[in-house]
């Protein structure tokens, strides 16, 4: 049942559309939960806003409300935030195994560990990489020949007179059962799907490289905030500065007749 | 609107960003509000202006976070009202950061104040001052 005026209920649900479509990317839960709200808000504000025409009355509410996009965009800051409190548990986990090698009491063990565990992924991503290539150009030279079968079966045969192309053992018997274009097909077949295998590596790549580059970025930003802290509790005299209260901490008199003061607030 | 109006509008909206998530904790500490009078308490004298729909996104995330909690009554003069109250938990929070909150005021507050009374000096006495830093 509607609660205002025909005109009025249109305008209503045009806003709630908007809101509707800016949240498409949120859990459909979400989206009925707030545009259920909104629609009690309105009317509210609707009602309280007594002094005036009907369609003034619900414009002047939705100016207050606010654009659709500047309501969801305070709910879009907020699941970015918890994107990222989700990546910080694999951190932290990552971050807790870095710091524990750099704890090890042999001293540079755990760079040696760091440095060791580092040339093994950037072995792993070569193997890939050439495993990759590897089954790309065999499967293509594979499907040349198969065509070759197919189309030109003279020149394979003169090929494999002169010993370029060789079948052995069982797979040269079955062959040879076989017409020159089912054996082109087979062929074809095969090697289509060791280059498919071949490109659907390299695909993965993207993601295995994205992968990497993440683990790369997080051990170098824990190894720097680590180092950082150290470096902070070294230097700086009394560490216990942010939790001092504000009427207890030094005037400014103070600070500048001491003339070397630091300040860690820079 | 000329740049320092646009540059002081846009810090003014981040600074209201950063406390209305307190303010709001601070209106449901004291009883139960329903969207539409929470940003009534909120927006009433004046003092905080705000688009009231950016209000619901905040509780949302403070219900999921269990510092609020939330249910919907039926009310008899139109669609039913979301209400909202503080959590045991939210109150101790609340509870929590209000110093923190107090102190950082008292901060900014004795910076100006610090930085006025500098300000008052005679210029040779800053200099002075300058050249002793140096040194």
């Amino acid at each position: 049942m509607s609660h205002y005026p025909e005109v009025v209920e249109k305008i209503v649900q045009d806003y709630l559309q908007r809101v509707a479509i800016q949240l498409k990317r949120f859990p459909n839960s979400d989206q009925k939960e707030l545009l259920k709200e909104l629609g009690s808000h309105i009317y509210e504000s609707y009602c309280a806003e007594s002094d005036s025409e009907p369609v003034d009355r619900i414009l002047e509410v939705l100016r207050k409300l606010g654009e659709p996009a500047d309501v969801v965009a305070e709910k879009l800051h907020e699941s970015l935030l918890s994107l990222k409190k989700l990546k910080k548990v694999p951190l932290s986990v990552l971050g807790g195994i870095v710091v524990g090698m750099f704890g090890l009491p042999l001293g540079f063990a755990g760079v040696a560990i760091l440095l060791g565990g580092l040339g093994a992924m950037l072995g792993l991503v070569a193997a890939f990489f050439a495993t990759a290539t590897l089954l790309l150009v065999t499967g293509v030279t594979g499907m040349g020949l198969g065509l070759l079968r197919m189309l030109n079966p003279d020149l394979w045969d003169h090929l494999v007179a002169q010993g370029f192309i060789q079948f052995h053992g069982r797979i040269g018997q079955f062959f040879d059962l076989l017409s020159p274009a089912t054996q082109g097909g087979i062929l074809v077949f095969l090697f289509m799907a060791v280059a498919a295998a071949g490109l659907g590596m390299l695909w993965l790549s993207k993601r295995l490289l994205k992968g990497l580059r993440f683990l790369f970025d997080l051990m170098l930003d824990r190894a720097k905030s680590l180092f950082g802290r150290r470096r902070r509790r070294a230097f700086a005299g009394d560490p216990g500065w942010l939790k001092t209260p504000v009427s207890e901490a030094p005037s400014e008199e103070a600070s500048i007749s001491s003339s070397t003061s630091y300040s860690p607030i820079r | 609107m000329d740049y320092l109006d646009a540059e002081k509008e846009r810090r003014v909206t981040q600074l209201r960003k950063g406390i209305l998530e307190l303010a709001i904790m601070g209106s449901l500490y004291r009883q139960q509000h329903y969207g539409y009078s929470l940003v009534r308490v909120l927006t009433g004298d004046g003092s905080l202006l705000l688009k009231e729909g950016t209000v619901y996104p905040i509780l949302t995330r403070l219900d999921k976070e269990g510092l609020v909690r939330s249910e919907w009554v039926e009310s008899d003069q139109g669609p039913p009202r979301k209400y909202y109250s503080l959590t045991a938990n939210g109150r101790k929070i609340f509870e929590s950061l209000m110093p923190e909150f107090d102190q950082l005021v008292s901060l900014v507050k004795q910076s100006r104040n610090g930085a006025k009374s500098r300000q008052d000096q005679p210029l040779g006495e800053r200099i002075l001052v300058k050249r002793e830093e140096k040194g």
